[in-house]
């Protein structure tokens, strides 16, 4: 048995002991997420194009973490269509930042490994950038969405009469409880990711100001920035959703009492 | 009124946010003084022949001439005016379509006479500008609580850079130890930061480091039993020292992030559920802190996994074109980040169970 398959059973076996049939479901969806991950890199090299695999991928991963979680019906609903927004949002900051900072393809540091491969291979790696960027963004954006999401569900639930700009400010509320947790699972998910890059730069005696322009860097960097802007950008965002469903459902209840 | 006034406020801090944004463009496009490696701006490209041209497995793409006119904006030969050659391809994988108005880095020859090469795009001004975009977000929606956040970021980022250092001067023979002194220290910053100096941070960091601990042990069990079968560390990016143990270093601190959320989550929700019951007995605290982790651990499973997942497609892609199979690209580009991945997972299934453990022993309901 390989390292892989026996590290996967430990993994199953603890999710099944702490969560029952919910940890089933939470190791299928990483299972299945993978799947789809490696089939849209497959679609990619078929030549289809890379940012609408993407986007059709991102949705349909989206869906699957959020709705496979535990959250309430409401609640993953909500998260979910937030979640999409948000990476809308985010497809329209990363596309022209990518264009801007040419971070596509490999750099210097890539030599080594790229020796015998041939890199013309006629896909643009600056699309392929963007691809990478959104994918790595999804995670974070439908953990915050679903946070939030489940926080003002639990509020709904127990007091059904909350004015809708109350429900707003309530979910700020909550936004920033997790924000700052939400930021540290990225940045040290970014640390222990660039931690070989860190070291070479150390030891190659990098300035700063070649470390700010090195291409694997700036990719690794915009990724993870971009993804905080999602985490952010979630909490008003989900907020919102939430609180004009509210006032929906009230003004519905309203009219037919009337 | 006062509606009115709040959003008039808002107004007034996405003002700010797009004036700090600009500013911090305008700064870092006009700081080539700054570099010392020389800076040319382009102002005409000439577009020369474009070959055709296919490899071996059957790939197209075209490669294009093209003649850089600019100007030299630093160092000794500010103002000069210099032509530069370059080709790109349609990919783009190691070279650059370079356009008016972008600003390159280049090698200065001079002799016979002053002639360069492009070495790279000047990106710190889109770098900067998110970074911008990504702070003001922070301080509109978060408010104070952004100084917070923004402040363990950069604490962080300094210590992480001084164990970096730290390792290159142990030539990467102590990377674990290093970077295990680190991860504590790491957690208690950050605690502190987000729960204040209390009982339940102190909880909060005995669960966050037995839970990492008990992860890497485990995870050198697995690769006892399993003789390290099918670990590729040759395939490990970026790598100047051995590469297992920096594996392990690097998924120790990728981990700790989400363990520290998860754990601060569960025990601050089980310390609010004891001060408004405290006649709760331990094992009821312990089966409510498995509820909760157990609805939590699987969407922050996935945001690990995307992070590490992400960063492997170009190269694989790259492997998937030049004729290797699904089963090699994969062994060669994902393994080890499918592995970085299952590891996190243990280690955040694992914290549900201590953080629910810990709070279950130690959580008074006297305190906030």
């Amino acid at each position: 048995m390989g390292s892989l398959t026996a590290l996967g059973l430990v993994l199953l076996i603890l999710m099944m002991i702490v969560g029952g049939k919910q940890g089933i479901t939470s190791f299928l969806s990483m299972v299945v997420n993978f799947g789809i991950l490696f089939f849209s890199i497959v679609l990619i090299a078929f030549h289809l194009p890379p940012i609408a695999v993407t986007l059709v991928a991102s949705i349909i991963l989206l869906s699957i973490t959020i709705f496979w979680s535990s959250a309430s019906d409401n609640a993953s609903a909500t998260a979910f269509q937030a979640s999409v927004i948000i990476l809308i949002v985010l497809v329209l900051i990363i596309i022209p930042v990518e264009y801007w900072a040419r971070v596509g393809g490999f750099g210097l540091e890539d030599s080594e490994e790229l020796e015998g491969l041939s890199l013309y291979v006629g896909i643009s790696f600056t699309k392929i950038a963007v691809s990478t960027a959104i994918l790595s963004s999804l995670g974070a954006i439908a953990e915050a969405a679903i946070a939030i999401a489940s926080g003002l569900d639990e509020i709904v639930t127990q007091h059904p009469k909350i004015r809708s700009k109350q429900l707003f400010s309530d979910g700020i509320v909550i936004g920033r409880q997790i924000i700052g947790t939400a930021v540290n699972t990225l940045f040290f998910g970014f640390f222990g990711s660039s931690m070989g890059l860190f070291i070479w730069f150390y030891g190659l005696h990098y300035s700063l100001g070649s470390i700010l322009n090195d291409k694997v860097f700036a990719a690794e960097l915009i990724a993870i920035v971009i993804s905080l802007i999602g985490v952010v950008l979630t909490i008003p965002g989900t907020t919102l959703i939430m609180s004009y469903k509210l006032k929906r459902l009230q003004d519905k209840e309203k009219s037919t009492i009337d | 009124m006062i509606s009115k006034l709040t959003s008039r406020m808002t107004w007034l801090q996405v003002l700010a946010v797009v004036f700090f944004c600009l500013a911090a463009v305008l700064i870092t496009a006009h700081n080539d003084r700054l570099y010392s490696e020389p800076i040319l701006q382009v102002t005409k490209v000439t577009s020369g022949k474009v070959t055709k041209m296919s490899d071996e497995f059957h790939n197209v793409d075209h490669y294009h001439q093209q003649v850089l006119t600019g100007r030299i904006t630093n160092g000794k030969y500010a103002g000069r005016q210099l032509k530069i050659q370059n080709a790109y391809s349609d990919s783009g994988a190691m070279d650059h379509q370079y356009r008016v108005h972008q600003k390159l880095f280049i090698s200065l020859h001079t002799k016979p006479k002053l002639h360069a090469t492009v070495k790279d795009l000047k990106r710190d001004t889109p770098i900067v500008f998110l970074l911008a975009l990504a702070v003001g977000l922070m301080f509109i929606i978060l408010k104070l609580k952004g100084v917070t956040v923004i402040a363990s970021i950069v604490i962080n980022t300094l210590l992480f850079w001084v164990a970096v250092k730290l390792d290159h001067y142990n030539n990467g023979a102590a990377v674990i130890p290093i970077f295990s002194v680190l991860a504590i220290i790491f957690c208690f910053i950050t605690l502190l930061l987000v729960m204040g100096w209390n009982r339940k941070m102190f909880v909060t960091l005995a669960a966050v480091v037995s839970a990492t601990a008990v992860t890497l042990l485990l995870t050198l069990l697995v690769f006892g039993a399993t003789h390290e079968k099918g670990m590729y560390y040759e395939s490990m990016q970026y790598v100047t020292q051995l590469p297992k143990p920096l594996f392990l270093a690097e998924v120790l601190i990728g981990v700790l992030g989400a363990v520290m959320d998860e754990a601060t989550d569960i025990i601050a929700s089980l310390a609010t559920l004891k001060q408004e019951r405290p006649q709760i007995g331990k094992m009821q605290l312990f089966n409510s802190g498995r509820q909760i982790g157990k609805s939590i651990m699987g969407p922050l499973i996935n945001v690990l996994f995307f992070i590490f997942m992400a960063e492997t497609i170009p190269m694989t892609l790259l492997y998937l074109k030049n004729g290797n199979t699904w089963k090699y690209s994969f062994s060669m580009n994902m393994s080890l980040g499918v592995t970085s991945s299952l590891i996190s997972a243990i280690g955040i299934v694992l914290t549900v169970v201590l953080s629910s453990l810990f709070a279950g022993l130690w959580i008074k309901g006297d305190e906030n």
